[in-house]
């Protein structure tokens, strides 16, 4: 198992993610507050599933889910992955609709939380599990998103070049510890 | 042709080497021989029930509330496109990369009925800006340097802009952005469809997929249908060999699945633009199972000279030919078709394996047959090749004229002014004083000597190359069997049909292979110093004529180093050291010893066994040295680029010997040391193995 969890770390490194490994999901709201606050982040999108939990609901009641009419920017975005993917530094997202998409596209700086115990060996590991997801249901518009480090491109001279879309920077904070009810309001299973 | 750009190739060939180092580290741990041939057998099966697959994915998207359109042509999906955006009053589209839109035209389309589709994709949108073609399938703005982005960018926005990459990457963003936010309809192509739940997958790098597919009120996706995959473990293998290929990435950082509609309609356009009729054509279905990787371009010898530009209609390269024959016309693929040098070092690296050197001549019939042929190859092939009668008339007239033509040294003097294009960069073989028949017939190393037992019969087969240029190679190989113990009988001096064949004049090739197979005996092996001439009796004689006899000398025929290596390997391990120090040497891969007849390690063993010390490995030792048969006086240009890569390589490693084992490449290659004047020794295999088995010096 850790040895899944030491390869995601690496992987996602490789990426071009930044870690950061906290104990609890209370001790991960302390870093993601003081995150915003040493950042002076003034703007920030949080993922509309979050947002429904009553602990981001009360932590981050600053935030909207979506970006202000008019405005394209956003300094960051808060969201919770479904799976990590240790064989690539992988995020895996189930989503139904489009909103809970732009918190991982939109902001110059996405923050992911992510579950130790979510982290699988390879892809292959939730194929069902995303091929349950996919197929019409009485749940409309399923999405599944891989994201794997920030947004890069090589189109100029061929060199590597961070965040031309999305976001620069990707920090994915991994929780150890499993609470007894599970941080995803969804459990695709 | 146009000029060699030497700063577009620098940039060409400095990227295909990062890709291969990149793509070798992310393939690390994975067996990528076992993978693509599960993708293709997965990709053969999809394409095999395509229409149901597409019925499946129709009704499975409609469920999610999806509209699905099929279009049979290019200017079907323009229309639907068109009238898609006039129902929803789109006036500007915003597109992620579809290279599907591109092959219909649709910019221009929309432009022309007064709606501007922009591109989002950096590469894309700086190409547009510029209105320029892309270089290259998956890094369209490749042959742009920052400067000329800058340049670019500060007459877009009206300001001084910086070039500095990170600078300039970040001006793209926000004007992308706004763009994007400012469209009515988003656009993109799809990486797989996937029937069992009617979902669409896309994977960018950038997220402008992302973007372009949620913040416009409408999307639409435009699909060829040869995307269609069974079920998500299908698009998960996809996924583990697509981005290791292409990029050597080990993932995009975005793969999105998308099923349904999110806040405004979502249409999905399926077009067919005559893949039906490739799918009709056993022999060249394969061609669809093509993923568009590019990593096929990014190992391409010509490719990396002349980039996309050049070497495109919309698709690029030889799969661009392949494609382009159907979608856009014979006409347009003929050009393509033959700029390939049908080297098939493509294939080692291709995703979905497919052969394409070998669909490309499989084209270049077709394209004879209703484009019509070009006049030389006419009297080359069907005039001469395919009867022995006057080929062997007209080298007996060359070999007349010698007087004339030869220099002491062997070569060509020069000829007249109008062969300089093919002449100047190498010095062309004079005809031998005699042909090899002649000379092997004139001489007793018929038989082993009169100490030894002879061990079994072997027959030679020596090729047109030894044949008329270069006896002294056939009588090497002749010597060194005789020394193992032999008993050496010669091949009719017959072309073996791999010439008229490669340029897609079968009848000529049928006529020259069946007059061969005819008088050559199959009781022994047969053994080649040329290792086109085995591929053509490996590999092209069984297709060509279905009998007994073509597929026993299928079954009999190996080159000559390989035949060495396998049967008397031991007898080279207890040979007398090289009565000399040793040389450095090197060794040049030639096509289709490396990439059809995977010999290329038996050759280097021999030699490093005869020469008594390890070979220096050159540059891409693999990549064609420009011969190429009838492909170098089709394209002298790019003859002339290879070679002269092909001579740097040699020089840098310090060598005074190259070692080679295909006739052309050795005439291609000596001829050019001749003319830069390296004092080089140029050999094959057989000269090198005499020097040591015999113990000539």
């Amino acid at each position: 198992m850790s040895l899944w969890i030491e390869q995601f770390v690496e992987r996602a490194g490789m990426a071009g993610a930044e870690i950061e490994r906290i104990p609890s999901l209370d001790e991960a709201v302390v870093f993601l507050k003081n995150f915003f606050l040493e950042n002076r982040l003034q703007t920030a999108i949080i993922s509309p599933e979050l947002k429904r939990r009553d602990l981001f609901r009360t932590e981050f009641s600053g935030f909207p889910t979506g970006l202000k009419e008019g405005s394209l920017w956003v300094e960051a975005g808060l969201g919770a992955a479904d799976w990590g993917i240790a064989e690539t530094g992988t995020l895996v997202r189930f989503d139904r609709g489009d909103e809970e998409k732009n918190v991982w596209t939109l902001p110059e700086i996405c923050l992911c939380l992510l579950e130790e115990a979510r982290i699988v060996p390879r892809l292959e590991d939730i194929s069902a599990e995303i091929a349950g997801h996919l197929s019409p249901t009485a749940l409309p518009s399923p999405q599944v998103s891989l994201i794997t480090g920030p947004s890069r491109t090589s189109d100029i001279e061929s060199v590597l070049t961070i965040g031309v879309h999305g976001p620069s920077r990707l920090i994915i904070v991994l929780i150890a510890e499993s609470p007894g009810q599970a941080t995803r309001a969804h459990v695709p299973r | 042709m146009k000029k060699i750009d030497t700063s577009l190739k620098t940039v060409l060939h400095d990227f295909s080497l990062s890709y291969l180092a990149k793509r070798q580290t992310a393939l690390r741990g994975y067996d990528f021989e076992a993978l693509r041939t599960e993708l293709a057998a997965v990709k053969d099966s999809a394409l095999e029930k395509n229409e149901r697959l597409l019925a499946r994915f129709e009704e499975q998207a409609r469920a999610h509330g999806t509209i699905v359109l099929r279009a049979r042509d290019s200017e079907k999906a323009n229309r639907m496109i068109l009238k898609i955006c006039r129902d929803h009053g789109v006036r500007t589209m915003v597109k992620s990369k579809s290279m599907v839109s591109e092959e219909t035209g649709l910019n221009g389309f929309l432009a022309a009925h007064g709606i501007e589709a922009k591109e989002t994709d950096l590469g894309e949108w700086i190409i547009q800006l510029a209105s320029e073609k892309p270089t290259h399938m998956v890094m369209p703005a490749i042959h742009l340097t920052r400067h000329d982005v800058a340049a670019l960018f500060s007459k877009t926005t009206g300001q001084a802009v910086p070039a500095e990459i990170p600078a300039l990457v970040r001006i793209a963003r926000q004007e992308i952005r706004k763009e994007i936010f400012a469209a009515q309809a988003g656009l993109t192509g799809a990486n797989a469809l996937i029937a069992e739940n009617g979902a669409v997958v896309v994977v960018t790098n950038e997220g402008n997929g992302r973007l372009v597919s949620t913040i416009p009120p409408v999307h639409i996706v435009l699909a060829s249908l040869e995307k269609i995959l069974p079920n998500v473990d299908d698009v998960l293998l996809l996924l583990k060999i697509l981005p290791r290929n292409a990029t050597g990435q080990s993932i995009t950082s975005y793969v999105s699945f998308m099923a349904g509609p999110g806040k405004g309609p979502q249409y999905v356009i399926l077009l067919d633009n005559h893949r039906s009729a490739i799918l009709a054509e056993p022999r060249f279905r394969e061609v669809l199972r093509c993923v568009k990787c590019s990593a096929c371009l990014n190992v391409c010898p010509v490719y990396q000279l002349i980039g996309g530009d050049e070497f495109s209609h919309v698709y690029m390269g030889g799969i661009g030919a392949l494609l382009t024959a159907w979608i856009h016309g014979l006409k347009k693929a003929k050009n393509l078709a033959r700029l390939c040098l049908r080297c098939h070092r493509c294939e080692a690296y291709c995703a979905a394996k497919i052969g394409i050197a070998d669909l490309i001549t499989a084209l270049a019939e077709r394209i004879n047959a209703k484009a019509g042929k070009p006049l030389w190859k006419r009297l080359a092939f069907d005039g001469v090749m395919a009867r022995p009668g006057i080929q062997r008339a007209a080298f007996g007239a060359a070999r007349k004229a010698r007087p004339l033509i030869a220099r002491k040294d062997g070569f060509s003097r020069k000829l007249p002014a109008w062969t300089k294009k093919y002449d100047r960069f190498r010095s062309l073989p004079a005809p031998a004083r005699k042909p090899f028949s002649d000379l092997f017939e004139e001489t007793d190393v018929t038989q082993p000597p009169k100490n030894k037992k002879v061990k079994s019969q072997v027959t030679l087969f020596a090729g047109c190359l030894v044949e008329h240029f270069y006896p002294e190679i056939g009588m090497s190989a002749a010597r060194v069997l005789s020394e193992l113990g032999y008993d050496v009988r010669l091949a009719p001096a017959l072309c073996c049909g791999f010439p008229p064949a490669n340029s897609g004049f079968r009848k000529a090739s049928s006529r020259a292979f069946s007059k061969l197979l005819a008088k050559i005996e199959t009781e022994s092996p047969i053994l080649t110093l040329c290792p086109t001439c085995t591929t053509m009796l490996a590999r092209k004689g069984p297709e060509i004529e279905d009998s007994e006899k073509a597929k026993e000398l299928a079954r009999r025929v190996t080159t000559f180093g390989q035949f060495i290596y396998d049967h008397n390997f031991d007898r080279l391990s207890a040979m007398k050291p090289p009565a000399r120090t040793a040389l450095p040497a090197t060794y040049h891969d030639s096509c289709h010893h490396k990439n059809v007849l995977k010999a290329s390690r038996a050759s280097r063993t021999l030699l490093e066994r005869a020469l008594g010390s390890k070979l220096i490995e050159m540059d891409e030792s693999d990549k064609c040295c420009g011969f190429a048969g009838s492909f170098c006086v089709e394209n002298p240009a790019i003859s002339e680029a290879l070679l002269s890569d092909k001579l740097d390589a040699i020089e840098k490693t310090g060598a005074v010997l190259v070692g080679l084992d295909c006739p052309g490449c050795l005439l291609q290659v000596r001829g050019g040391c001749r003319i830069r004047g390296l004092g080089i020794r140029v050999s094959h295999t057989a000269e090198i193995l005499e020097d040591a088995i015999c113990g000539k010096s």
